[in-house]
């Protein structure tokens, strides 16, 4: 049984004019998988499908296990009257019925998931006041807690220091260590090197697979385009950043 | 000390503070969501939509609450038809259904049903001149506030602060965010009697937007906001009977004036 | 001419110079504006009232400090704009209301207008307005255009956006203090809202403005000859007038049947809310 299986899976916003189509993979617990795209090529589209905010136009796709969202931009309303800790409470939501309070469980749960990302110390604060990489590291403790199978991360690593990249690597790592599948956007080619699979996309399916396999000259360029920088000695292939706070759609 | 005791003698003054001390409750408890969640203008719109309905009350027969929650219902699916269907803007769409309330309701009351001197108590507020009525509705409401925010803070939390987050997290934000504007719309016809169409936002909006200075978690500024409503419903109803003013208005003053220190002093939180 | 004469002369200038800037006020968005501006001046009207001055230099004064106020509020990042906007609006009113006890004036005339009461002052600012909003906004309308459609090359037209705006808010205010005196603070939000809505069929930018102005100066018309043939109060019968063209022309253009298509995108009645697109 996969953690996630899409087969002809195609989304968009406008009716009749699907942004993403022919998508098709299957990932199995414990892998990552890359997701490369140039902007506007899908992965954003992909993600809300998957989280069943968006209903897809063609195709099916499924999910073993309750899924959670590390978004790219920080949408949530930076002003509220809440900590990290509350943020990453928010997790153990979806399993505690109304007429109750949160379990003294999910409270050390919520601790401990920010204890892995290195944020206990900050765990009283408010979460408008965390740094960018703290705020993403908040909401990946979130995702912890909800003790999700599948994570859909958009782009962890968009705008975070050094320091919490580092962090941020080493919990993805322990995370598939777990058994759960994680789907990780990303414009860094030679990251995705490590992961289990790569997913490449430009507004349909370029190719899914091992690494080795994928993430060749032909089928970057595919899903690149004009954006591909390739550097022949050595071996790499780079694209260029796009700091596009609009995203897509 | 006559200044506070003279006036808890009278009955009509009685009955006002325990209007008042009820009706803080979901000024506090659900205000804070109203602030939260950005509900200000539409609570506020909210509250003129419903003279009309207050308007025709006595002539048809009907309780007033009733009467006002009708007017408050024809005001939401308006606006919904006029945003989705029509597609005009959301506050060009409220502002056209706030004057068509307003111009219609004091039509009404003038010229067809010659109401016309009542009309400033059902825009100001009559809170010396209260019936059981408003009493037993401001104490059920009062526990709904309760109720509610007890049941659904926490899915209003979530819905509020991250929404492309909250599907994803088990919360169901379509259901329980229709759950709030109808809990608004409901403390919306609770305050009527107290501070009249024209002034909701004096308990909904006010006193919890000025605890939003202070507080620095939902809790806190819910318990703010509640002993907020309190004291200046408290402190407007003693101007009015000193001074002989109208008491809607003059928490509301009063109301505006602590958000304005509120607001200059504190701290950034 | 008789009172009604009067009436109706006043409703037709107001309208005339009204609709245009509703047209513009739309594209502007600032629909919220006019609401709150038009509504926190309650207080300025209550003391010229109480004092026996002139109401249009009440509305003037009040009109000036609510735009304060309400800019300070707006300001406030802490509770959003739009709440702090709320909170100054109902403070105003409540205070406008505290005012209004001694006034001359009764309290609903200042809410809801005196169309039969127009003074000859209020007819020439009237005629004024009616002259002077027209000039402004054709002298401005490349500005205008530019901010409005494409902001972002405006600066390379050498159009300051901040200053259009700007100078856009400052007829709104005009406006909002001459109508004031015959529809009152509650109800003259319709003169700068139901034209430019009603106008949206209209098409080309300048066939909107025309048919804004006709728009207003007709609904002012049929408001005032209605509310002497039904009895009804002048200034409100306007009102409902010019909301019931927004709302035919409206439903003429989505062109009867056809429900719009679901959005793609689940959103909560609250999110939906909150889209001032």
């Amino acid at each position: 049984m996969s953690a996630v299986r899409a087969e002809h899976l195609a989304a968009g916003y406008r009716p009749g004019e699907p942004v993403l189509r022919d998508v098709e993979f299957a990932a199995e617990p414990g892998q990552t998988v890359a997701v490369l795209a140039p902007n506007g090529g899908g992965k954003t589209t992909l993600f809300r499908t998957l989280l069943g905010e968006l209903t897809p136009m063609a195709g099916d796709f499924a999910v073993d296990g309750t899924v959670a969202s590390v978004p790219q931009h920080d949408h949530a309303r930076l002003d509220f009257p809440v900590t990290a800790l509350d943020v990453a409470l928010m997790g153990a939501y979806g399993r505690t019925p109304w007429w109750r309070r949160i379990a003294r469980a999910d409270r050390d749960a919520a601790r401990d998931a920010l204890d892995r990302g290195g944020l206990a110390a900050e765990a009283g604060r408010r979460y408008g006041a965390l740094s960018g990489g703290q705020r993403r590291r908040a909401t990946i403790a979130r995702a912890i807690v909800q003790d999700a199978r599948v994570l859909l991360l958009d782009e962890p690593f968009a705008g975070v220091d050094r320091a919490s990249e580092e962090r941020i690597l080493a919990v993805l790592d322990e995370l598939a260590s777990e058994g759960r599948t994680l789907l990780v956007a990303t414009h860094d080619v030679e990251q995705s090197r490590r992961w289990s699979r790569v997913l490449c996309l430009n507004r349909r399916q370029i190719a899914f697979g091992a690494p080795e396999e994928t993430l060749t000259a032909p089928t970057l360029a595919q899903t690149y385009g004009d954006e591909l920088v390739v550097l022949r000695e050595p071996r790499m292939g780079l694209t260029i950043q796009h700091h596009d706070d609009r995203g897509e759609a | 000390m006559a200044w506070l005791t003279d006036p808890l003698g009278a009955e009509f003054m009685q009955r006002a503070l325990l209007e008042v001390a009820l009706l803080a409750v979901p000024a506090g408890l659900l205000g804070t969501w109203v602030v939260l969640r950005r509900l200000a203008f539409f609570t506020h719109a909210a509250g003129s939509a419903t003279f009309p309905g207050l308007v025709v009350a006595g002539p048809w027969g009907i309780p007033a609450q009733v009467a006002a929650f009708g007017a408050g219902l024809l005001y939401a699916g308006g606006l919904s038809a006029l945003v989705r269907r029509a597609r005009i803007a959301p506050d060009a769409a409220t502002g056209l259904l706030l004057v068509a309330a307003l111009a219609g309701g004091t039509i009404l009351a003038s010229d067809v049903y010659e109401a016309g001197a009542g009309v400033d108590r059902l825009l100001f507020g009559t809170l010396l001149g209260l019936d059981d009525a408003d009493l037993a509705v401001s104490g059920a409401v009062a526990a709904l506030a309760l109720a509610a925010s007890a049941a659904l803070g926490r899915a209003w939390l979530a819905a509020g602060f991250d929404p492309a987050a909250a599907r994803p997290l088990g919360v169901r934000a379509g259901a329980t965010d229709s759950a709030l504007l109808l809990a608004v719309a409901v403390a919306v016809v609770a305050v009527l009697p107290a501070v009249g169409a024209l002034l909701v936002g004096t308990l909904l909006v006010v006193p919890a937007a000025t605890a939003r200075l202070l507080g620095r978690s939902v809790r806190e500024v819910q318990l703010v906001a509640v002993l907020l409503a309190l004291a200046e419903g408290v402190g407007g109803l003693l101007l009015a009977y000193h001074l002989d003013l109208p008491p809607g208005p003059a928490v509301a003053v009063l109301a505006g004036g602590a958000f304005a220190v509120a607001a200059a002093t504190a701290v950034r939180r | 001419m008789t009172l009604r004469d009067r009436a109706l002369l006043e409703a037709v200038l107001l309208g005339a110079a009204c609709g245009p800037l509703s047209v513009w006020l739309l594209a502007f968005r600032h629909a919220f504006a006019a609401e709150s501006l038009s509504h926190a001046m309650l207080p300025g009207l209550a003391v010229a009232a109480a004092a026996g001055a002139p109401l249009l230099l009440g509305g003037a004064g009040g009109v000036l400090a609510a735009a304060l106020l309400v800019a300070l509020a707006a300001r406030d990042r802490r509770i959003g704009g739009d709440t702090a906007i709320a909170v100054t609006v109902t403070a105003l009113f409540g205070l406008g209301a505290l005012l209004a006890i001694d006034a001359r004036t009764p309290l609903a005339d200042l809410l809801f207008g005196d169309l039969l009461g127009v003074t000859d002052a209020d007819l020439i600012a009237a005629a004024v307005l009616a002259v002077a909003i027209p000039l402004a906004l054709a002298a401005g309308h490349r500005a205008l255009t530019a901010v409005a459609f494409s902001p972002a090359a405006a600066p390379a037209l050498g159009i300051a956006p901040a200053r259009t705006e700007a100078a856009l808010l400052v007829l709104l205010a005009a406006a909002i203090v001459v109508a004031v005196q015959g529809l009152g603070n509650l109800l003259v939000l319709a003169l700068l809202v139901a034209p430019g809505v009603a106008a949206r069929a209209g098409g080309a930018l300048r066939a909107r403005l025309l048919i804004a102005a006709a728009v207003g100066a007709g609904s002012g018309a049929l408001g005032v000859v209605a509310s002497d043939r039904l009895g009804t109060a002048a200034g409100a019968s306007v009102a409902l007038v010019l909301v019931a063209a927004a709302l035919i022309a409206s439903g003429a253009r989505t062109g009867g049947g056809g429900t719009p298509a679901a959005p793609a995108v689940r959103r909560s009645p609250i999110e939906a809310l909150a889209d001032r697109a």
